[in-house]
C-alpha cells in the first residue's frame, strides 16, 4: 500500500505514526506540521525526521509562519497546494491525516 | 482607584488553533474597557510567549496573503502600538536556536514606541506573580 499521511501538529503525544505501516510512506507537513521540518528543539532536527519515508512540507504553510524555504531539513521536499494534489493522485492510494 | 493587572500566557504555536489569536485578541481589548470602568481605575496587560508559543513572534509571517488572516506577527505589533508589555522567553528562544534577529521586536512602521523584551523565564514567573488575573493560551 502506498499511504500518504498528513501530520499537521508540531508536538505529537500519541507517536500513531509508528503504528502505521505501509510499502511506500509519505509524510506531508501541513499546518504546525511544518515546523518539524524547520524547527530545531536544542539543536535537534524534530525525530520525526528520523522515519522511513518520503516527506514534504507545503510551502504556503511554511510561508504564513515566517519560515519560507530556509533551514528546511536536507530530506523535506518543499511542495506548494498543486504539488500535494499531484502527490495525492499520482504517488500514492490512500491517505491518514494526524 | 484601582488597577488591575492582567497576565497572558501563550505556550502554543500559532494558526492551528485559535488558542494564542484569543490571547492575542483579548490582550488587546483589555486596553479598551475603560468606559466600563469607574475614573481613575485602569487595567494592565502583560503577554509572554513561553514554550512553543515563542514560535508566534517570527518575522516575515505571511498569513494575510495565505490565509486570508491577520498574522500573529502583526497582532504582536499591535499590542506594541498598545503600550501592552510583550515578554519572550530567552530560554525557549535559546532552545530553538532563535536569535532576537528572528523575531518581532518593534513595530515603529506603526508607531509604536515601545519593544518586545526578551527576558529570561524567571521574568516571566515575576509577571505571573504580579499579576491579579492569569490566563493561560
Amino acid at each position: 500500500m502506498k499511504l500518504a499521511v498528513f501530520v499537521s501538529d508540531y508536538r505529537l503525544t500519541v507517536d500513531t505514526l509508528d503504528r502505521l505501516t505501509a510499502d511506500k510512506l509519505g509524510i506531508i507537513l501541513v499546518g504546525n506540521g511544518v515546523y518539524h521540518a524547520s524547527i530545531k528543539d536544542k539543536g535537534k532536527a524534530s525525530s520525526l525526521l528520523d522515519k522511513s519515508a518520503e516527506f514534504y512540507a507545503l510551502s504556503e504553510d511554511l510561508d504564513s509562519r515566517g519560515l519560507g524555504s530556509k533551514d528546511i531539513a536536507d530530506n523535506v521536499k518543499v511542495v506548494n497546494y498543486a504539488g500535494v494534489v499531484d502527490l495525492i493522485f499520482n504517488d500514492y492510494e490512500k491517505l491518514a491525516w494526524l | 482607584m484601582a488597577t488591575t493587572n492582567l497576565g497572558f500566557i501563550v505556550q502554543r504555536p500559532p494558526y492551528k488553533s485559535e488558542n494564542p489569536k484569543l490571547a492575542l485578541t483579548h490582550a488587546i481589548a483589555s486596553q479598551s474597557v475603560e468606559v466600563y470602568l469607574e475614573d481613575g481605575d485602569i487595567v494592565t496587560c502583560d503577554i509572554a510567549f513561553v514554550g512553543d508559543g515563542v514560535l508566534n513572534c517570527l518575522k516575515d509571517q505571511k498569513a494575510a496573503d495565505i490565509y486570508g488572516l491577520t498574522s500573529t506577527e502583526t497582532q504582536v505589533k499591535m499590542a506594541l502600538l498598545l503600550d501592552i508589555n510583550v515578554l519572550i522567553c530567552k530560554e525557549d528562544l535559546d532552545r530553538f536556536g532563535l536569535s532576537e534577529d528572528d523575531i518581532v521586536i518593534d513595530a515603529e512602521e506603526f508607531g509604536a514606541d515601545i519593544e518586545t523584551k526578551v527576558v529570561p523565564y524567571a521574568e516571566i514567573a515575576a509577571m505571573m506573580e504580579e499579576s491579579k488575573h492569569l490566563l493561560f493560551f
